[in-house]
């Protein structure tokens, strides 16, 4: 028996900021990320104030170790290592958050679908999921990586876009990385949809759409931020390594993954050089699952106090 | 129970059969068909007789058509020739496998050995010092980028201390343990700590979870000792989903072992397969990626029928 | 009783699936509301009362179309209801309304309070937005509530206040049936009678007519007009309120009546004055479903079920009690 709730909305948001700010790790996380994402959005500005220039070549200067002109040292063709550092975070971020907001999105359509209408839609869209979640995943993202575009008869605007890589790895990341959310969200829905505040919706008459969007998905969006978070690390992880093949984000546009192709190319000559981009994925990925995990447990009303 | 069996089976087949004509189908949009190869090869051929050869080879018909000539040969046991390494795909195939079954299995027996055991641990105590520090590490394992760490592992085993080559496997001949054994060091030492990490923190999840049971709580108090509560009644009980995971896990751990034998230049599946595609090895891709789902499903069967085995409750009519 | 009845229901069955899914499975049915009729007229209450478990609850949602019910027939004001799509029941919605058991479960957590009462006009386009908050104020105002709680959420209200917030909801498009599926039950006894008297009031100043489903025979007898008492998914006794309580028939409404506490306001169940439990409604007895239970059983309440019977609107279903011989 559930006595009169003597606890507020502030109340219930402080016990969640309090269970976040137990988690130091998680905090620490969310700081790095925002440094991290502070530096990246305001690289052109800091190279300005530095006179740097991610694409100027400098044949003369390779290999430069650090020095006060180049804070990291210089690449192969004698490019600032630093700023195409923050260059290289600015698309890997961009790209780990776009693709999984859009497999997010994918994921949370298909989850509520099933788990709101049930029954052959369930049954059909659960057995699609599981063969998705079957795939050997990275053998595939590689396929789609190569597919020619021309011949899927996709406008040639967009083909020979220079952006064309950036927009081919959100694709195909979103294509095959839904399948967590989905799954969430469908077990979510079913269990809200059961509720009697979906039924008194119905009872009024409201829509299924309607239904779905205003009294289930507000009431599951908790556990969908928690793994939407998690998953954004493994996406980086997945962005990289497609573009450390050489299959991802194609030069000239530096990525963390693809600074660290040339790198194996040169790692007897210059080892340095794969040291600073992996660095920052690994430092970005552990940042992102400390505070997924901190969430997680801010957020899990199963959790103790 | 067999009901449950046949019908997972079937669904299986379904995959694997829709699996084949997606791939089928995404091989026919790499760039370059077999015939534009060999224009760029012999600049003698004139259009017509690249038009004659598509007809000869097929090539001018519909997919579907196509794919259905493909999957009568493949289930008649012919599953083409191989581009790249010039015999018969499954020529091709079956050393590349040895030599992944080797780094797979070596990797999920340390990784398991170290991973069981160290979030047991960490389970026991949640919140201790000792949990900190190993979910620590777990975390710091499963956020490692697997071709960064790759490179580091060259750079200080094979750059600067110069003990262990950088890739490749013994040349033959190359007797003795040792020498076919280096070459391995690295891609499972690689590989482990890449999944270590994963599996530690499924077995701390699940460890908590069964040491919550009400059952556990009952055998404290009858007086049973810590040791005793964890390896006597609970570990069983944690142990189901860990297998489940485990099993379920094993297309992760393919995607890991792709990473790893590439940088490492170690001739296994994933490298196979990497190489098949950049290489415009259609056959040898197709083929080698259909084992792999194959290999994949059949590992999901196995998780459920381990769930069925080691949980007396779940029964599958 | 004259006109035609606001609800009127006929044969009603409702059952569900037991056991697997899929194509390979084994199917058993469960019959939680079996061949139940009955009838409501304007601006009378009927209560529903019997132990959980007795298919009360089922038969309101499948009555409100909010469950289609297996087979038989529910009459809204004269028109057929059963088997209409979800488009053409819209209009009817607005006229029949539920009010749930649990006001904790009956809210939308992430919805203001003014939103919840409003969500019903909004869904089928009444008035516009300052309308719908004008009216949101007024409705909350009728229930005693304050034009001030309507930015705040859910959680901040105690129970009671949540019932005021659902009945408000349920009020906004005016219907003619309120079908209240226990709704004091959840809430503490003091706060019972005021909920109680808000739900009279409503039903004097807007001539509601109500389905009242209760397992509190002390709740019912204060607001029933008549009263139904279910058993494993039957109607084993009808009455008007007064006769019902005043001159039991069926041996199941007169150990229900029996247990009810006189004194004090002990919790006892019905179920703890009965020999022995509820029959699973998975495997029924055969005959009377109530006579593994009940001690008036003779030789051929096992044999057959009885029907329900009676003069002047007092029906009971028992071979003993109405007599004759078989």
């Amino acid at each position: 028996m559930r006595g009169p709730m003597a606890d507020t909305a502030e109340s219930m948001m402080a016990l969640a900021l309090k269970r976040f700010r137990r988690h130091r790790l998680a905090i620490a996380g969310a700081v790095v990320l925002a440094v991290l994402a502070s530096l990246a959005a305001t690289a052109p500005l800091i190279a300005t104030i530095l006179g740097l220039d991610w694409e100027a070549v400098d044949l003369l200067n390779r290999f430069a170790p650090s020095s006060a002109a180049h804070p990291l040292g210089t690449d192969e063709l004698g490019r600032d290592l630093f700023i195409r550092l923050l260059y290289g975070g600015r698309i890997s971020l961009l790209v780990g958050l776009t693709a999984t907001v859009v497999a997010a999105l994918i994921g949370t359509a298909i989850g509520l679908l099933a788990g709101f209408y049930g029954g052959r839609l369930d049954a059909l869209l659960m057995r699609f999921t599981d063969s998705v979640i079957a795939l050997p995943l990275l053998p595939l993202l590689i396929v789609l990586a190569a597919v020619d575009l021309d011949k899927l008869g996709l406008p040639p605007s967009l083909v020979q876009s220079q952006y064309v890589s950036l927009y081919r790895i959100i694709a195909i990341v979103a294509l095959v990385g839904w399948t967590t959310v989905a799954r969430l969200v469908r077990g979510a829905a079913l269990t809200i949809r059961e509720r009697d505040f979906v039924l008194s919706a119905r009872g009024y008459g409201a829509g299924g759409f309607r239904i779905m969007t205003v009294h289930i998905l507000p009431n599951l969006i908790s556990p969908v931020i928690v793994a939407t978070t998690l998953s954004v690390g493994n996406v980086i992880l997945l962005e990289s390594v497609l573009s450390f093949l050489g299959l991802g984000i194609q030069p000239p546009i530096p990525s963390w993954g693809n600074l660290l192709t040339n790198a194996q190319e040169l790692i007897w000559t210059a080892p340095g050089l794969a040291m600073w981009p992996g660095m920052l994925i690994f430092i970005t990925v552990i940042a992102l699952n400390f505070l997924g995990d901190g969430l997680q447990d801010a957020l899990d009303p199963k959790a103790t106090d | 129970m067999s009901r449950f069996l046949l019908h997972r089976l079937l669904q299986s087949l379904v995959v694997l059969f829709l699996m084949s004509f997606v791939i089928y189908w995404l091989m026919g949009l790499m760039p370059g068909d077999p015939i534009d190869l060999m224009i760029s090869a012999d600049p003698k051929i004139t259009s017509e007789d690249a038009a004659r050869l598509r007809a000869l080879y097929g090539l001018d018909k519909p997919i579907t058509e196509r794919y259905l000539n493909w999957l009568g040969a493949a289930v008649g046991g012919d599953f083409g020739f191989s581009r790249l390494y010039a015999k018969p795909v499954p020529e091709a195939l079956l050393p590349a496998l040895a030599n992944t079954v080797r780094l797979l299995g070596i990797t999920l027996f340390l990784s398991l050995l170290i991973g069981l055991p160290a979030g047991m641990a960490a389970a026991i105590r949640p919140y201790s010092k000792t949990d900190y520090t190993i979910n620590l590490l777990a975390f710091a394992g499963i956020s490692l980028p697997a071709f960064w760490l790759a490179l580091l592992l060259i750079i200080v085993f094979s750059v600067f201390l110069g003990v262990l080559p950088a890739g490749g496997v013994a040349a033959l001949g190359g007797d003795g343990f040792w020498d076919q054994a280096k070459y391995l060091v690295l891609p499972v030492a690689n590989l482990t700590i890449a999944s270590v990490g994963g599996h530690t923190r499924y077995m701390r999840a699940a460890m908590i979870e069964a040491l919550r049971q009400d059952y556990i709580r009952t055998a404290r108090a009858k007086g049973a000792g810590p040791a005793r509560v964890v390896l006597g009644h609970a570990l069983r009980n944690a142990l189901i989903p860990v297998v489940t995971i485990v099993s379920l896990d094993f297309g992760f751990l393919f995607s890991g072992a792709l990473i790893t034998e590439t940088v490492f230049a170690y001739p296994g599946m994933g490298k196979l397969i990497f190489d098949a595609i950049m290489g415009n090895d259609y056959n040898l891709a197709l083929v080698a990626l259909l084992f792999v789902t194959l290999l994949i499903l059949i590992g999901n069967l196995l998780a459920d029928l381990a769930y069925a085995w080691l949980d007396p409750r779940i029964s599958y009519r | 009783m004259s006109g035609t009845p606001v609800l009127e229901v006929r044969d009603l069955c409702k059952r569900f699936p037991v056991g697997g899914k899929g194509p390979f499975a084994d199917k058993s049915w469960l019959n939680v509301v079996n061949a139940v009729s009955f009838r409501l007229d304007k601006g009378e209450t009927l209560a529903l009362v019997g132990e959980s478990g007795g298919g009360k609850t089922t038969l309101a949602r499948a009555a409100a179309m909010l469950q289609p019910p297996t087979s038989g027939s529910v009459r809204f004001e004269g028109r057929e209801i059963t088997g209409l799509d979800n488009r053409s029941l819209k209009p009817l919605r607005r006229r029949i309304q539920m009010i749930f058991q649990d006001p904790y479960g009956s809210l939308n957590p992430r919805l203001p309070v003014g939103a919840i009462i409003a969500e019903p006009l909004l869904v089928h386009g009444l008035g516009d937005k300052a309308e719908r908050r004008q009216k949101a104020i007024r409705l909350a105002e009728q229930v005693g509530l304050k034009a001030g709680d309507m930015s705040r959420y859910p959680h901040q209200f105690s129970g009671g206040q949540r019932q005021r917030i659902a009945i408000a909801r349920a009020i906004a498009l005016q219907p003619c049936l309120i079908i209240a599926d226990e709704p004091v039950s959840a809430l503490d006894v003091s706060i019972q009678g005021q909920v109680l008297n808000l739900l009279r009031d409503l039903r004097d100043s807007r001539g509601l007519t109500y389905l009242f489903i209760s397992h509190d025979l002390a709740v019912v007898r204060h607001f029933a007009d008549r009263v139904a008492v279910m058993y494993l998914g039957r109607i084993v006794e009808t009455a008007a309120a007064e006769t019902l309580f005043d001159a039991p028939r069926h041996p199941y409404t007169r150990a229900l009546i029996a247990a009810q506490p006189v004194i004090g306001r002990g919790k006892r169940m019905a179920a703890d004055c009965l020999p022995g439990d509820p029959p699973s409604p998975l495997d029924p007895p055969s005959g009377c479903p109530f006579h593994p239970r009940c001690p008036l059983a003779e030789a051929r309440c096992r044999e057959s079920k009885p029907e329900l019977e009676g003069e002047g609107g007092h029906r009971a279903a028992c071979h003993v009690v109405n007599g004759g011989g078989t």
